[in-house]
């Protein structure tokens, strides 16, 4: 039955009419959305696969052990936890970077240029533009895809990509995506700029903000070549560090990471729902008032909200409680979003049962509510010491990127379908069990994760009579988790099959496509530039001073309807709301120093330590491990003194981790010997019989570049870490094979391997045994003092200040 | 001088306030316009721009096949 309401239509069009200029006719590109619907759909399958493996990696090491009747049946998977490219750490920043921005990267795309192109009645701005936007993106991917297993990252989640991929991703998203659409703006025939493009607006500006100061960085490589002339070699010119540390490093990157969730997981998925959902369910938006609402309250609120994902940290608590507070406030404009996206079908709700779309968004925009219910609460201090570093938040981005992203692509997939391809969909049944297979997947999924979540914070929390920790063992609490990581495989392939419907949906359909495709000419009148506007309505007081009438029309907001169409200004006053919410929240731990206070006996990294901590970020240790002990009884019970701001100051990039599926290792430093190192990374099992690690036999075998470390240096002390002496050409490398010497002999003595001197894995144990133990020394210490007595006169502050002279 | 001990005493601990009120203000703003009832016709009419695009291309394929 149609629900077109042709009265409302035909009013529409001629109060259009009324104010316009001569008819124009025009087409739209559809090429360029089919083209990013299909990559939306190939990467869909890539970023689930990569989940599947990340998900298999964590339950392999105990599977392998299975013995039926005298023989092991999973002992072939052994590889993916030995294979130094397949190692958990590496893969999975690939699966969340293909599943944020390949998979919703495209999917996001084709809804923009599709909804765009309709809204403003006009064709993309630029049909080059929008193909170098296409094939540019593809080439991120593909080039995230080559190194992130390759173990090339700067170690931020989220933002790992290194630099020159960085650069990439700035001119695609500026120069192409965002002069593409904001010429597309300027040229529009529709003088008021639909609500959904507001959202796209927003997603645009903010997250070429955030990409921009998250990714400020030096590049070692470059460094070293302005200074010596040379080139080293491919790693050593990949390789960058951030221009932050410590603290500030962590809350820029968290400012980045909340809020990318914000401006590309939320942000243009709202605008997508607030183009199709009404299409889908042939009436408009519920209440287009609410709209604007969720709109500004989203702009205003969620760039305060990033430190809640820092409680209990280091960072300065008034800045975490700022940011729980406006967590919870963003509570209220999500839900009201929510509701308006469900009460779209107002009247239409019989329609459910028969269409697989809106099957798929009705359940979407569900998990939007949830999520966004579940994101305020999990920021409540209390309820956050319970569930940070767990599981929890891994079934909360789940519930979001599967149930809201995913449901939400797949379902503007299936609406565009037989529009792009100018067909008939090749199988609503399918789709409908790719419904049903996707949401039990979600279903068992998260409800597996959240019990493991819960057990594992419990867990880690619990305290027998005598005062001391019922699991001190922490691997105890990692193997309670496994029946729960089996469930969500279980989950996961459920899922994965439900794309695979779909992808075999989307290629039968495709086939049916016509030889060649009709273009629609369309024709509307132009925007004239004589054009004026509704005139100010008059004033509605009566007695009243000259002020007071004014202040009523401006109440009365003709303003915000006329400034509405003026896409320069309106997109000025969204980067100034972001960008001063911003500042106001970054500047003050930047620049008051009393935010984090310093500590005499902290000390750079030694050449050595500085190789490992990059070998340490490079394999993605961050994954599992935290550096972060909270000031809770169990935690310090467990791990040993609370991490102090101060003890980072040299941390270029932060390591805190987001989640523990190891023990944190803030304290490691001195807990154990050499030997009991080297043995563990070369198979943890050695040591620990229920360990999920994998083996980093690798680095053992692997030489470590001496000759690449004095870039490293170099590239530190031009971001103010005082390396004194060690600048000085020769100097890093004579260092770091003394401490290398030191320690392997250290090791033979232990009982330990021979030979090692020259292998990465001397680097990472000098760093995993420098680890936390800074804040013990006397202030006067010398980190050189225990391989190299004397080699470096003065000591390192003196020679701090000698350097910042020289510079 | 580094740029800490310059912005340390540059006193700009009175603008997130100002900014806050800034912005609270704007807000309420919004929220009033949002909800003033003259605008209610630019509202219905904005709110059925993606639905007026298939009246004008009329290119609208259902989800069977069949046009509107």
């Amino acid at each position: 039955m149609t629900v077109v309401n042709p009265v409302a239509t035909a009013s529409i069009k001629s109060s259009h009419n009324a104010a316009a200029g001569p008819m124009e006719q025009f087409s739209y590109d559809d090429a360029i959305v089919r083209k990013f619907l299909t990559a939306t759909m190939v990467w869909s399958l890539v970023a689930f696969l990569a989940g599947l493996v990340v998900a298999l990696e964590l339950v392999a090491p105990k599977a392998v052990e299975w013995e039926i009747g005298g023989s092991h049946p999973l002992a072939w998977l052994r590889f993916i936890y030995e294979t130094s490219w397949l190692n958990f750490g590496r893969l999975r920043p690939l699966h969340t970077n293909a599943a944020i921005f390949a998979f919703a990267g495209n999917a996001v795309f084709a809804a923009i240029y599709y909804s765009t192109q309709r809204l403003c009645k006009t064709r993309m701005f630029s049909d080059t533009l929008s193909t170098l936007h296409f094939w540019g993106w593809q080439l991120i991917i593909v080039c995230a895809a080559l190194t992130l297993p390759l173990g090339i990252t700067e170690g931020k989640e989220y933002a790992e990509l290194e630099w020159p991929i960085d650069l990439m991703i700035a001119v695609v998203w500026v120069a192409f995506f965002g002069v593409n659409f904001f010429g597309t703006l300027a040229r529009r025939r529709e003088r008021h700029m639909y609500v959904a493009l507001w959202f796209y607006i927003a997603t645009i500006v903010t997250v070429a903000v955030l990409h921009v100061f998250n990714n400020l960085w030096v590049p070692v490589g470059l460094v070293h070549f302005f200074k010596t002339g040379h080139i080293l070699n491919a790693e050593i010119f990949l390789k960058s560090y951030p221009v932050y540390a410590g603290v500030q490093d962590a809350f820029m990157q968290w400012w980045y990471g909340h809020n990318a969730v914000a401006f590309f997981l939320t942000t243009p998925f709202l605008g997508l729902m607030y183009y199709f959902m009404p299409k889908a369910a042939e009436r408009p938006v519920f209440s287009y008032r609410l709209s604007i609402i969720h709109f500004w309250s989203l702009v205003f609120l969620y760039i305060w909200a990033g430190p809640h994902h820092l409680h209990y940290t280091a960072l300065p608590a008034w800045a975490s409680s700022l940011g729980m507070l406006f967590s919870l406030m963003l509570w209220m404009p999500s839900w009201g979003g929510m509701i308006n996206g469900l009460l779209t079908l107002r009247g239409a709700w019989h329609k459910v049962s028969a269409d697989p779309v809106l099957k798929f968004f009705v359940v979407g925009i569900t998990f939007y509510g949830m999520s966004t219910f579940e994101g305020p609460m999990l920021s409540i201090k209390s309820i956050n010491a319970l569930t940070h570093y767990t599981d929890w938040n891994i079934a909360h981005v789940h519930g979001g990127a599967l149930g809201w992203n995913g449901f939400l692509s797949f379902g503007m997939m299936y609406w565009l379908l037989p529009r792009l391809f100018q067909t008939k969909l090749w199988s609503p049944k399918l789709a409908t069990a790719h419904f049903w297979f996707g949401t039990v997947g979600i279903l068992l999924y998260v409800g597996a994760i959240y019990i493991a979540g819960l057990t594992q914070g419990l867990m880690w929390r619990a305290f027998d009579k005598t005062g001391n920790l019922q699991y001190p063992e922490f691997a105890e609490t990692v193997v309670a988790l496994i029946p729960m990581y089996w469930i969500r495989i279980g989950g996961g392939v459920l899922y994965i099959l439900g794309a695979v419907f779909a992808a075999v949906n989307f290629f039968k359909t495709w086939q049916t496509r016509p030889a060649k495709y009709e273009v629609p000419v369309v024709s509307a009148p132009a925007l004239t530039s004589g054009y004026i506007d509704v005139a100010d309505p008059a004033s509605r007081l009566t007695a009243n001073v000259e002020f007071g009438h004014k202040g009523d029309v401006f109440l009365q907001g003709a303003w915000h309807r006329r400034w509405e169409g003026l896409p320069l200004k309106f997109t000025i006053g969204v980067i100034l709301a972001v960008a001063v919410a911003s500042l106001f929240e970054i500047i003050p731990t930047f620049l008051i120093r009393s935010n984090v206070p310093s500590i005499l006996s902290v000390k750079p990294y030694t050449p050595l330590e500085l190789a490992g901590r990059d070998i340490y970020v490079a394999e993605g240790c961050y994954n599992c491990h935290s550096q972060m002990i909270r000031p809770i009884w169990a935690e310090t019970k467990r791990y040993g003194d609370y991490s102090k701001p101060g003890e980072f100051v040299y941390d270029h990039p932060f390591q805190w981790g987001s989640r523990r599926l190891g023990p944190d290792l803030q304290r490691e430093g001195g807990a154990r010997s050499h030997d009991w190192h080297v043995r563990h990374l070369e198979d943890p099992r050695q040591l620990i019989a229920q360990s999920i690690m994998p083996s980093y036999k690798h680095l053992l075998e692997q030489p470590l570049d001496f000759k690449g470390i004095e870039a490293r240096v170099d590239a530190m002390a031009m971001l103010g870490v005082p390396y004194g002496n060690a600048v000085k050409s020769g100097e890093a490398e004579r260092l770091a094979r003394l401490q290398a010497k030191k320690i392997s002999e250290d090791l033979v003595k232990q009982g330990g391997y021979p030979s090692l001197s020259e292998k990465k894995i001397i680097a990472v144990v000098a760093y995993l045994q420098r680890l936390g133990t800074d804040f013990k020394q006397a202030p006067e210490w010398d980190p050189y003092a225990d391989f190299a007595p004397g080699a470096l006169s003065p000591a390192p502050p003196a020679g701090a200040k000698t350097a910042n002279k020289e510079k | 001088m580094r740029l800490t001990d310059i912005m340390s005493n540059a006193g700009l601990s009175l603008y997130p306030t100002i900014a806050l009120v800034i912005f609270v203000v704007i807000f309420a703003v919004v929220l009033k316009h949002a909800f003033s009832r003259s605008n209610t016709h630019d509202f219905n009419r904005a709110a059925s721009l993606p639905l007026e695009d298939d009246a004008i291309a009329d290119t609208t394929i259902r989800f069977d096949g069949s046009k509107p």
